[in-house]
């Protein structure tokens, strides 16, 4: 080995060199101060700007839709949150055992969620929207790289199909598409706010930046609906729809003096919360939206005009001619006839054709159109309901003479079943048409004048004979109370000529009698089997729905001795 | 320990330590800033990474370990006198060398990121470049001293140490670990020169080095678009330039006291290696450029004291701890330079972590060992100076 002092006898260390060394540390060590000092003092606005762009996000702070309640408070459609799964493909390597069990709690194929990961260009793609929190909570578990929840709010509707055609429903991004919810779209969606976050690469919040605007709730909206008699008639109207083998139903309740809809429901209906069972021809509100002949429940109408013409009282007898009247080339026909007289009464009573055409054929037309038009036919109810109809109901100078006659019995016009009701509270509230509405009314709201009093106390009476012994509408009738109605019986029209087998029953009437409160119309297409008249398979709907609702809003009966009395066997057939 | 503690002069008034003070207050301010920098910039990336079990101190631990690991290391280095380095010196690189070609076994060398660098598995794995630069530095200063006659040679001065650069070099290309290789080149050459390689040789190399570089690159565009991408991070920020806008951000973010500790929003996986090579972008965007002059000041200060004691050392005529001193001093100071660099976007981009502070067991304990060197030069340089003998 060497020694020391050999090696130290040789060596030079030039001490010159040891001091480039240091200039040269010092000259490096201050470039990059200086560099620091232009990244952090000079440059950093430029390069703030750029980290903004990566991770400062404007994101929207979600708005809680309003709820919908029934004019009692008790809720029709509520808003909760739930978790949006959602991956960013980029992020999400996952094994394929991983991929197997994500599917499994998504409930999906794990094909299709292969698919949706395939996309590795990709940074935001859903998997499944909506979940209920403890799948979300399971998915959480599994502690995946690059899947995410993200909070939405969903649409619950606890009154599922009951209530479903006046509620509406949402889209998954929250907006209203039918009903209610697409009606008071503006009321009920809230303002949503933003807010400017800064995020990790994984999408998470870090940080708050600022508050750019609060988001704002919806509004809640109580409905006219009362949710207990809503139930009831959607009980009701399906137990017979699915008895009488019946194509589809629909039921009106109305308060007549607020013109407010107590309920509103159709058969078939549609669960609101699985979209699964969104099909038009169950999510379509026939009540609202569809029109068909009305038939004989248009009678009524012809007899007021003319008594409030003055040109004839409920005793006026009319020859109806053993049931044959030739109008023009074409004949009207009653199909049963008792004799060849009635009085006008008895022209309601067992709905006559005949009568109703001879009533109509006395008048000046502009008095048969006027009251039909102001009964709210031929236009729409103005409900605030989206996609109303407003049905047809001619000019009366256009009409013929048949015309003329055809229209005082409920042919050659068409009507919603919400224009029916409507129209017939006419006869409930002394001769005024009170505005409808699906909102509840908290202070009442002035009508219109349609008939004058005495003509609907008159008509009122007419209608309370239907159901009556002698009357079409028998089954009508509700113990305790007195009802008045008029039944209804068409055969479908069907590529502009009458089926011979298909028909619309319809029953359409008022209770109590005495001091109205309610309208009630029930309208079944194409019951099939024996029955098919309106008096019997609309009727006993409206007996059931009247008595449950007259219950459920306290109404007290007004036919206490009632009302075993034996009904006549042979009940008496309207016309058709 | 007993022969250092027994050495103390107990009858002097005035107390002159047995240890550069400067030196060991500088170590432990950046070995601190180190744990807690290293802590600050893990957490995120622990707590999702899978293996950690969602610790999110799993960094931070090893880190510690490593730093006691390091500490062992260098009082050990400390005990040994500076005369048994010399003479272990060629081994020790020998030995180097012989590990830097175990690495490059297949099966035998671990692969990370498409380098192969590492030796054994988890809390025992060990990087040989970086004991590499440790006994390049006793070896280039005993290679010095030995052929101190013939420094102003060509032949026999010069080419000897450029061949066995050579050959650690290919190996080191072969990892590859240019970082690595640009350290180990840089104060091997540093060395020699110091120690009092002919400065014209010096200069015609420096010359010719600089030259062939360029022309390698001016003759391929793409070779150009690599080198030279970094200066425009801008033109491709999602692609080539990604880390390094990351960190030019981060830099920007800081401004002039940062975002405070614990806040960087780089460290949230958009910044690369947040806790390794680009800590001081965390450091940047955290305590701002207070921290990093902060952070330069005391790399510099400690460099320029290991050049100190080598000077001391020369003037006390002991040439092999001067250069050991004053070798440890350059690679400090090269290595600190080049991470810094990289950092704000002065230097391409390469893997070179920054010493003393940076995650990595290797790194680190390579680290404290040439600081246990630096120490146990000046304190033979103390107890000459006292009137001692060693």
């Amino acid at each position: 080995m060497r020694s020391r002092t050999h090696s130290a006898r040789n060596v030079r260390l030039p001490v010159w060199r040891a001091r480039v060394l240091v200039l040269l540390v010092c000259a490096g060590f201050m470039t990059l101060a200086a560099r620091a000092l232009y990244l952090q003092g000079l440059n950093k606005d430029f390069l703030q700007a750029r980290g903004e762009s990566r991770y400062a996000r404007t994101i929207d702070a979600v708005a809680n839709r309003g709820t919908i309640t029934d004019r009692n408070g008790d809720p029709l459609a509520i808003s909760t949150p739930v978790e949006s799964v959602w991956a960013s493909p980029q992020d999400a390597r996952l094994s394929s055992a991983q991929r197997a069990k994500l599917a499994r709690v998504l409930d999906m194929p794990v094909r299709s969620l292969a698919r949706r990961l395939a996309d590795g260009e990709r940074e935001f793609v859903y998997l499944k929207r909506q979940l209920p929190p403890e799948v979300a909570a399971k998915v959480v578990a599994l502690n995946l790289p690059g899947i995410f929840l993200q909070r939405e709010y969903r649409r619950y509707y606890p009154a599922a199909e009951v209530a479903a055609h006046v509620i509406g429903f949402t889209s998954v991004d929250d907006r209203g598409q039918e009903g209610i919810e697409l009606a008071y779209q503006d009321w009920l969606a809230g303002k949503p706010g933003s807010r400017r976050v800064i995020k990790d690469r994984l999408g998470r919040i870090v940080e708050d930046v600022e508050r750019m605007s609060a988001p704002r709730d919806g509004r809640s909206l109580a409905l006219s609906i009362d949710r207990n008699v809503q139930y009831l008639a959607y009980r009701e109207l399906r137990n017979a729809a699915i008895a009488h083998h019946a194509k589809a139903a629909s039921i009106v309740v109305l308060d007549v003096h607020s013109g407010e809809v107590l309920a509103l429901a159709n058969w078939p209906s549609y669960n609101p919360n699985n979209r699964d069972t969104f099909h038009t021809k169950r999510t379509r509100n026939r009540a609202v939206v569809d029109l068909f002949e009305p038939g004989s429940t248009l009678k009524p109408f012809t007899a007021a005009a003319a008594m409030d013409a003055g040109l004839l009282d409920p005793g006026t007898v009319i020859d109806v001619e053993s049931g044959r009247l030739r109008v023009g080339n074409r004949t009207i026909r009653d199909v049963h006839s008792d004799g060849d007289f009635l009085t006008v009464a008895q022209v309601i009573q067992k709905s006559s054709n005949v009568g109703s055409a001879k009533i109509a054929l006395s008048m000046d037309p502009q008095d048969l159109w006027q009251v039909l038009t102001t009964a709210g036919f031929g236009a729409t109810p103005r409900s605030g309901f989206p996609g109303e109809a407003s049905g047809r109901l001619r000019d009366f100078d256009h009409w013929k003479p048949i015309e003329q006659a055809t229209v005082s019995y409920g042919h050659g016009i068409s009507v919603s079943l919400l224009q029916l009701a409507r129209a017939y509270t006419v006869f409930a509230t002394d001769g005024i048409l009170a505005p409808l509405t699906f909102v509840r009314r908290d202070a009442s709201v002035p009508g219109q004048r349609v008939i004058s009093a005495r003509t609907a106390r008159l008509v009122r009476t007419m209608l309370e004979s239907v159901t009556e012994p002698g009357g079409t509408a028998l089954q009508a009738r509700v113990t305790g109370y007195r009802v008045a109605g008029k039944t209804g019986t068409v055969h479908k029209l069907v590529n502009g000529a009458y089926a011979p087998d298909r028909y619309i029953s319809s029953f359409v009437g008022l209770a109590p009698t005495s001091r109205p409160r309610l309208v009630v119309a029930v309208m079944i297409d194409e019951p099939e089997g024996e029955k098919y008249y309106g008096g019997e398979v609309a009727a006993p709907v409206f007996r059931e729905v009247t008595a449950g609702a007259l219950r459920v809003l306290g109404v007290p009966p007004d036919n206490i001795e009632d009302i075993r009395r034996p009904l006549d066997d042979e009940l008496p057939r309207e016309e058709v | 320990m007993n022969a250092v503690a027994g050495s103390r002069h107990v009858g002097r008034p005035e107390i002159e330590p047995d240890f550069d003070p400067t030196v060991i207050w500088l170590a432990a301010a950046l070995l601190g800033l180190g744990a807690v920098m290293v802590y600050s910039a893990s957490i995120a990336i622990a707590e999702a990474a899978s293996f950690s079990d969602g610790q999110p101190h799993y960094y931070l631990v090893r880190h510690l370990i490593s730093l006691g690991v390091g500490l062992a290391a260098a009082i050990a280095v400390l005990l040994v006198p500076m005369r048994c380095w010399q003479i272990a010196a060629p081994f020790l690189f020998m030995a180097c060398v012989v590990l830097l070609v175990v690495v490059l076994i297949p099966g035998v060398g671990r692969e990370v990121n498409g380098s192969q660098r590492w030796l054994g598995y988890g809390a025992m794995s060990l990087q040989p470049s970086e004991l590499a630069k440790l006994f390049v530095v006793l070896y280039a200063a005993d290679y010095t001293v030995r052929k101190a006659s013939h420094m102003a040679s060509l032949r026999r001065g010069f080419l000897p140490m450029f061949s066995v650069m050579l050959l650690t070099g290919a190996l080191l290309l072969q990892e590859p670990d240019f970082g690595a290789f640009a350290v180990i080149t840089a104060v091997a050459m540093g060395v020699l020169f110091l120690g009092g390689m002919n400065w014209k040789l010096f200069a015609i190399l420096a010359v010719l080095l600089v030259s062939g570089f360029v022309i390698l690159i001016w003759s391929s565009p793409y070779r150009m678009e690599r080198v030279l991408g970094f200066m425009d991070p801008w033109a491709d920020p999602f692609g080539r330039g990604y880390q390094l806008s990351h960190a030019l951000i981060a830099f920007g973010r800081g401004e002039w006291f940062g975002v405070g500790l614990g806040a960087s929003v780089e460290k949230l996986f958009y910044l690369p290696e947040a806790h390794t090579d680009f800590l001081l972008a965390v450091i940047a965007e955290e305590l701002g450029f207070a921290g990093v002059v902060a952070t330069i000041g005391a790399f510099a200060w400690l460099s320029l004291r290991a050049i100190s004691i080598g000077n001391q050392a020369a003037r006390l005529e002991r040439h092999f701890s001067a250069l050991v001193a004053q070798g440890v001093g350059l690679w400090i100071a090269v290595q600190t330079m080049i991470n810094m660099g990289v950092n704000m976007g002065l230097l391409p981009t390469k893997g070179l972590t920054l010493p003393l502070l940076s995650y990595g067991g290797s790194s680190l304990v390579a680290s404290c060992m040439a600081l246990g060197l630096l120490m146990r030069v000046d304190y033979e340089n103390r107890q000459l100076m006292k009137g001692y003998t060693l």
